[in-house]
């Protein structure tokens, strides 16, 4: 922890939550900094995603989900505040690229505008063109943006549910493996698009992938068996570690 | 058939998760329930009810003018109408339940983490691809209504003339072909080429609707899969207009924000308490037509519990044939009886029809899952959808004429039911085969061949031995289906009182037994056809709730 900052975007304490009667995560302290990417990495069933679903509130929607302990945001509790509210502020992108199926490009982006409110045909233009070009994603679908969402590409549909994640204009971005379904190219793009989301957004991504923990994250925590490891900064946890723990699994001892 | 969407968005969407499963068994067994008890209920219940209160008060509030016009009696047309709604309800509610379930978690989630209520996640993510999933529920209920005989039988009042009002009493082809059927036979040639006549004009309705069905169900599919239908309404040049603005805005250190949508945002916390309140809205909304599906269910047992509970416990039900019928009065009392021919005689026919249909239907299911990749395949999956729209009371007229002709001694006889049953249960028992070995998937199958096994010993062991569960819940559907058919058995069984005396002789079924006794007008018949009743409902439930716990205990593949 020590060389975690001391005030972050989310600031999370003394977080347990649970699945039924079974807990998966024990009294998690954790500072995400304001920009920039954080990592969470670990070994299957850690509880990192269960950790990236309390921070939108999403995790209490899932039957059996319980949870307890603080998140803030911006110094301020999200569990005193509307979900909603927290969801448009905290955006989040799935493991399977997930389009709602029935509509077209355009309107998938253009689905969280209309929940906001936004109805006047040149904001909603602008907004979907917005987070399109945002996502890196504009080039390849501009000739037609009607068409439906599912006939796009692995990738491309990953890359269309950041835009539409985008689209409602969060400040912080929850990335659940957002490349374990992709292939080697289409995740070089989503790595990239991180690389550019990460000045003006903070991403928090979970990954399977040390390489690419290396590759796109500031800084890094270690989950292992529902509790946090190890926290700092990416360079920090993969060659200097303090745990013996997180050396041996960042090295590939285990996992 | 708002009302049965409600019931499916609520039970699978906005229903806190504890409730569901209860809730989702009710309306599964309301869903199970023979006809012929909607219709038992709708006569000693619903009809007095619309003559004594309804009617006559909508004939006060129109001045019974047009439509509303006539005697108010009960036995009518509307009546007829709202037995239908009551029953096909259910039926729709359950199918659309399973195409909104089968949308993933992850869509909802999805829409929920754009900052989506529940009911907008349900709008946005769920509803449109479970849409073709609803449509078809909602056309295979209305097939159902079509060729829907014994309680339209029972309550529509059989007047052979065009209703003019909705309160004059009016008649279906199926309820004619169930009334008159069995006495056109001791008629003449004559009298049964007419009727069967009208069975050929109701089959041909039916296909056409369902046939009218696959197409819409397939026309909305190749939209969404080749999105061909989209039209075009952003061309590149109407968004790209707004670039200039949007780089130069990029300052800001969250991205671009224009004007609007900060506004947006700031309007948002009240916005939020309004979308809350639609959430809410419509949850209510849901939650009250599920509440008033459970009505009818409420009412039917509490009737058959009271009226019929006295005949339960008593083991000479179990063993004893009907009594002579008789009215207690000051000077008579009744013999009790019991309905132990009738059991007998269920079993005896549920396990003819079984051994038929079983074996055929599952041979089936595993040719069009595993080997139907080729012409024959969609023919014989297409036919087997239009036979489950077929009425029973068709396939109970086609089972005799076949009968007649062939082996007339037996034409109404254990050996004629039986079959009658068995071609009921066939497509049920196909279909669900078929849907179950589609759902192993692929994976499995290529790692067992690339064991070395060879193909039939990987769709036996492998395929059917992951959908075995599923196999045996479609069969004991399809035997809950057949145990509680009346229209057919009517026409075939010979509706005998006495205990069964060989398969070539007539033979008595409990569902038979609350067509005839129920309404006899006989206290002592009218207890015993609640005591069906009460048996029947007895047996939907357990077969319903065995079926959910073994599909329960599958693993689930997800």
């Amino acid at each position: 922890m020590s060389s975690g900052p001391s005030v972050g975007k989310l600031s999370v304490h003394g977080l347990d939550a649970w699945y039924g009667k079974r807990q998966v995560l024990y009294d998690i302290d954790l500072d995400i900094p304001d920009k920039g990417v954080t990592a969470i990495i670990g070994p299957s069933g850690c509880g990192k995603s269960t950790f990236l679903r309390c921070l939108n509130r999403l995790h209490e929607e899932t039957p059996g989900g319980r949870v307890a302990g603080s998140i803030q945001l911006d110094g301020e509790e999200i569990r005193d505040q509307n979900e909603v509210l927290v969801r448009c502020r905290v955006g989040m992108v799935f493991q399977r690229p997930s389009p709602f199926p029935n509509l077209s490009i355009y309107e998938n982006v253009a689905a969280g505008l209309r929940l906001l409110g936004i109805r006047k045909r040149d904001e909603l233009d602008a907004g979907v063109l917005d987070s399109l070009r945002k996502a890196g994603l504009w080039e390849e679908v501009k000739d037609d943006v009607d068409a439906p969402a599912t006939g796009l590409s692995g990738g491309q549909q990953q890359r269309l549910c950041i835009a539409r994640a985008l689209a409602v204009g969060p400040e912080v971005l929850l990335l659940d493996e957002p490349c374990s379904a992709l292939d080697p190219i289409a995740t070089t793009k989503v790595e990239h698009l991180i690389h550019e989301l990460k000045e003006n957004y903070t991403v928090v991504i979970v990954t399977h992938n040390l390489a690419q923990a290396t590759r796109v994250a500031d800084h890094t925590a270690f989950f292992y068996l529902g509790k946090l490891v190890e926290f700092g900064t990416t360079e920090t946890i993969f060659h200097h570690p303090a745990e013996k723990l997180t050396e041996n699994y960042v090295t590939g001892l285990f996992g | 058939m708002p009302v049965a969407l409600a019931v499916a968005v609520f039970l699978s969407e906005l229903a806190p998760t504890r409730a569901r499963f209860g809730l989702t068994t009710v309306v599964d067994l309301l869903a199970a329930i023979p006809s012929v008890v909607y219709g038992f209920w709708a006569v000693l219940i619903l009809v007095p009810l619309m003559a004594h209160t309804v009617e006559p008060g909508i004939q006060h509030a129109t001045g019974a003018v047009g439509p509303f016009s006539g005697h108010a009696g009960g036995l009518d047309v509307l009546t007829a109408g709202i037995v239908l709604a009551v029953m096909i309800l259910p039926t729709i509610s359950a199918v659309s339940r399973e195409a909104l379930s089968a949308v993933s978690r992850q869509q909802r989630e999805a829409a929920m983490s754009l900052g989506a209520t529940r009911w907008e996640a349900t709008r946005l993510a769920v509803l449109g691809p479970a849409m073709s999933g609803i449509l078809g529920a909602i056309l295979l209920g209305l097939g159902r209504a079509l060729g829907e005989t014994i309680a339209v039988t029972l309550v529509v009042g059989n007047n052979n003339q065009v209703p003019t009002s909705l309160f004059s009493p009016g008649q279906t082809i199926s309820s004619l072909i169930a009334s008159d059927l069995n006495s056109a036979v001791a008629q003449g040639p004559l009298e049964f080429s007419a009727l069967v006549e009208l069975g050929l004009v109701l089959l041909l309705l039916t296909i056409a609707v369902n046939v009218v069905a696959r197409l819409m169900i397939w026309r909305i599919r190749s939209g969404e899969a080749g999105g061909a239908r989209h039209r075009r309404k952003h061309s590149r040049a109407s968004l790209l207009r707004f670039a200039p603005a949007l780089d130069s805005g990029v300052a800001n250190p969250r991205g671009v924000e224009p004007e609007w949508r900060r506004a947006a945002l700031a309007r948002l916390p009240e916005r939020i308490r309004r979308r809350h309140s639609v959430f809410l809205l419509i949850a209510g909304l849901c939650f009250l037509a599920t509440v008033l599906a459970i009505v009818p269910l409420a009412s039917i047992l509490y009737t058959a519990v009271d009226l019929g509970g006295g005949a339960v416990v008593r083991p000479t039900f179990y063993t004893e044939t009907q009594p002579s019928a008789c009215n207690p009065g000051a000077l008579v009392t009744c013999p009790i009886g019991g309905v132990g021919p009738q059991i007998e005689g269920t079993l005896i026919l549920l396990g003819l029809a079984a051994a038929i249909a079983l074996p055929v239907g599952i041979l089936i299911g595993i040719y069009l899952a595993e080997y139907g990749r080729n012409r024959l395949g969609p023919g014989v999956s297409f036919v087997t959808d239009v036979m489950t729209g077929i009425p029973s009371i068709l396939l109970g007229t086609f089972v005799l004429v076949v009968f007649l002709r062939y082996y007339s001694d037996a034409a109404s006889s254990a050996l004629a039911g039986g079959v009658a049953l068995s071609v009921l249960m066939l497509p049920l028992i196909v279909r669900t085969t078929e849907e179950a070995l589609k759902t192993v998937p692929v994976a499995v199958r290529e790692s067992a061949l690339a064991l070395g096994f060879p193909r039939h010993r990987v769709t036996l062991r492998v395929a059917v031995g992951t959908a075995r569960n599923a196999i045996v819940t479609g069969a004991l559907l399809a035997a809950a289906r057949a145990g509680g058919e009346t229209a057919a058995l009517l026409l075939t069984t010979g509706g005998f009182q006495y205990w069964p005396l060989g398969l070539t002789h007539p033979i008595g079924a409990l569902p038979l037994v609350i067509f005839e006794a129920g309404l006899s007008g006989y206290a002592n018949w009218e207890t015993d056809a609640w005591g069906a009743t009460l048996l029947l409902l007895g047996i939907m439930l357990i077969i319903s709730l065995s079926t959910r716990l073994l599909l329960r205990r599958a693993p689930s593949n997800e």
